[in-house]
């Protein structure tokens, strides 16, 4: 695939692209993918926002204002986002939660993309009854709504961190195992992999040195996608009220309550679902960015 | 064609069955809402277990999947928990068509909005208009429906009002006024119309972008061919070139997009309708499974999955016809 990319690279453009290692074209691809570089500068301002935030502003997310004076009160010096119904800081709520919020994001992304890629490689590799079995029950979860199950599965398990991921995760790798297995069927019949078999290599040894890197850079943008995709779902999952659960604060969560705040305190509402949907369109524009920037059939 | 259909149709009924295991297998983890009765004291034991038998809450899960599983070949869907007195049919039958109404409208209105915005943004791929659309597509589908939901319930509802100066513009959420319920028909239409508006906007605006994208790349897929540079090398207009050489290749595609939204339709959305507070499937199978209605939520389930499962088929089938370089053996 690096090959390839190299040589449409080298007929495409003037510039000279042999200095460039794989990784090293690919970035240079994405400098010039405008909304994938205006969406890789929402990310560094939310990831800044989030993680030096707290350096700068030090009040604590759970700590409340006793007395009615405390709740619901409007921007000011000492809450630049006002407090919320128990009379917390809104800001630094914004900060703790969005680090949840991202982490939900990047974990559940991560692990779904590597069991898709799994479930992906034995079944495209080993065919047969295995390819048979691992698909079919694809197939049956994908054929599943989703969302109706997520919410059952959130609501038995519990509400930490960890749950929350292990729901998405489990509802979130079948597409993935589709698209590997489609790549793996067709780079298995390649003459590299025949000459792995001929040296005597381990299935696993081919699978997960051979096959599994020239799925990467597919792998890489869908797990991009899918960290927005995983935030959705947990804000999703935390406005129904089975999500992270209070005093942590995620991005979701602080929405819960949030539909009865309209008609005096809407700017509980506003900050964090901004925060989220700066934070999914980043993610979107990047992924998509990063599609276009490992395509080489794509002129950038 | 035949035999690929047959093959097809036997291939979904383990697809089925495996569906129908899992679905249940999740839902037989919400704890049985019988076993807190146990600590009324003025609850016999003996009726709280009468009423664990009767619901199969006393077996296994797997146990309960027969139990359950023997009643709906035999055409019983069993009553429903969640509303007491009524059967799991009936509680479905009554969510149904105000999903379908809503979903129905957000999907006509989705692509007639879409479709010509995907076929000018490929046409004119890469000018100032294709930008635009691309932009707000991704806004859309990066937008998380509860907030934009809420975000226009405060706009609408609280902000903007009626020339009265009291009444909100558009009406916060239900389905209807109550008291309108013997209206004439048009006034009820009127009425109804009103509680439409916010939840439709609020679901377009979040599919247009998908398939205004989808559209697009259908169509800059045919702008490519041979076919079309041999129409425009014999002096066709650019119009008739897009509109009947294009276009009706282009269309192919939306055959599988329609195919596969109809499940959707069916399901609804739990989370615009929670908002907007309407009586649908998807916040009906919520409701159900996380108290332990399983009868109902496994209908509703069942029934999304297997639409899912037939149109897909559909989609296939349909594809064949109308593409006929596609052949299937």
């Amino acid at each position: 695939m690096a090959e390839k990319a190299m040589e449409a690279k080298k007929k495409g453009q003037k510039k000279s692209s042999e200095d460039y290692t794989y990784v090293g074209m690919v970035f240079h691809r994405l400098t010039r993918h405008k909304l994938a570089m205006v969406g890789a500068f929402m990310l560094i301002f939310i990831l800044l926002f989030v993680f030096v935030g707290p350096l700068v502003w030090r009040a604590n997310p759970n700590e409340q204002i006793e007395g009615l004076e405390g709740m619901f009160n409007v921007p000011s010096r000492a809450h630049p986002m006002g407090t919320d119904d128990y009379g917390r800081d809104v800001l630094a709520r914004m900060f703790f939660g969005g680090r949840i919020s991202l982490f939900i994001g990047f974990i559940s992304a991560i692990t779904s993309t590597l069991i898709g890629a799994l479930v992906g490689l034995v079944a495209g590799y080993y065919g047969g009854w295995a390819d048979d079995l691992l698909m079919r029950f694809t197939d049956a979860m994908l054929s599943i709504p989703t969302f109706p199950l997520l919410i059952a599965l959130a609501s038995v398990l519990g509400k930490g961190v960890w749950q929350i991921i292990l729901v998405i995760v489990i509802f979130g790798w079948m597409v993935d195992a589709r698209l590997v297995r489609g790549l793996v069927l067709s780079l298995k019949e390649q003459e590299y992999v025949e000459a792995a078999h001929a040296i005597g290599a381990s299935a696993n040894r081919i699978m997960w040195r051979h096959l599994f890197p020239n799925t990467l850079a597919v792998l890489i943008v869908s797990t991009t996608i899918g960290i927005g995709g995983a935030i959705i779902y947990e804000a999703s999952i935390s406005f129904l009220g089975f999500g992270v659960q209070a005093p942590f604060a995620s991005w979701g969560n602080m929405l819960q309550n949030a539909q009865q705040f309209i008609w005096n305190s809407p700017r509980l509402i506003i900050y964090p679902g901004l925060a989220i949907f700066m934070t999914v369109l980043g993610f979107n524009f990047f992924g998509d960015g990063l599609r276009d920037a490992i395509d080489p059939k794509l002129k950038l | 064609m035949r035999d690929y259909i047959i093959r097809r149709v036997l291939g979904m009924i383990p697809l089925i069955l495996i569906v129908m295991i899992v679905s249940f297998g999740i839902f037989s983890l919400v704890p049985s809402p019988f076993a807190a009765l146990m600590e009324n004291p003025r609850i016999k034991k003996a009726d709280i277990q009468r009423l664990q038998h009767a619901w199969g809450f006393d077996l296994p899960w797997y146990l309960r999947f027969f139990k359950w599983f023997s009643g709906v070949i035999r055409g019983d869907w069993g009553p429903s928990l969640l509303y007491p007195g009524s059967m799991a049919r009936d509680v479905i039958a009554r969510a149904l068509p105000v999903t379908v109404r809503l979903m129905g409208i957000e999907f006509l209105v989705s692509l007639v909005i879409a479709l010509p915005i995907g076929i000018i943004s490929a046409v004119k791929q890469y000018s100032v208009t294709d930008y635009v659309v691309t932009v707000i597509s991704f806004l859309g589908m990066s937008m998380p429906s509860f907030w934009l939901g809420l975000m226009m319930m405060m706009l609408f509802s609280v902000v903007l009002k009626r020339p009265d100066g009291i009444t909100p513009l558009l009406p916060a959420g239900g389905i209807i006024t109550p008291g309108l319920e013997d209206a004439s028909f048009w006034v009820k239409f009127g009425d109804r119309a009103q509680y439409l508006v916010l939840p439709v906007f609020v679901l377009s605006f979040i599919s247009i972008g998908g398939y205004a994208r989808y559209m697009r790349s259908s169509m800059l897929e045919v702008i490519r061919q041979d076919y079309i540079r041999t129409a425009r090398a014999k002096g066709v207009p650019e119009r008739s070139v897009v509109n009947k050489h294009a276009l009706r290749n282009a269309m192919i595609p939306i055959v599988t997009l329609v195919a596969l939204s109809m499940p959707g339709i069916v399901g609804g959305a739990a989370i615009t309708e929670t908002i907007f507070n309407i009586p649908g499937m998807g916040r009906l199978i919520i409701a159900a499974e996380i108290k332990a209605d399983y009868p109902t939520a496994m209908i509703g389930l069942l029934l999304i999955s297997v639409l899912v499962i037939v149109f897909n088929l559909v989609a296939d089938i349909v594809y064949a016809w109308v593409d006929p370089r596609i052949k299937y053996s």
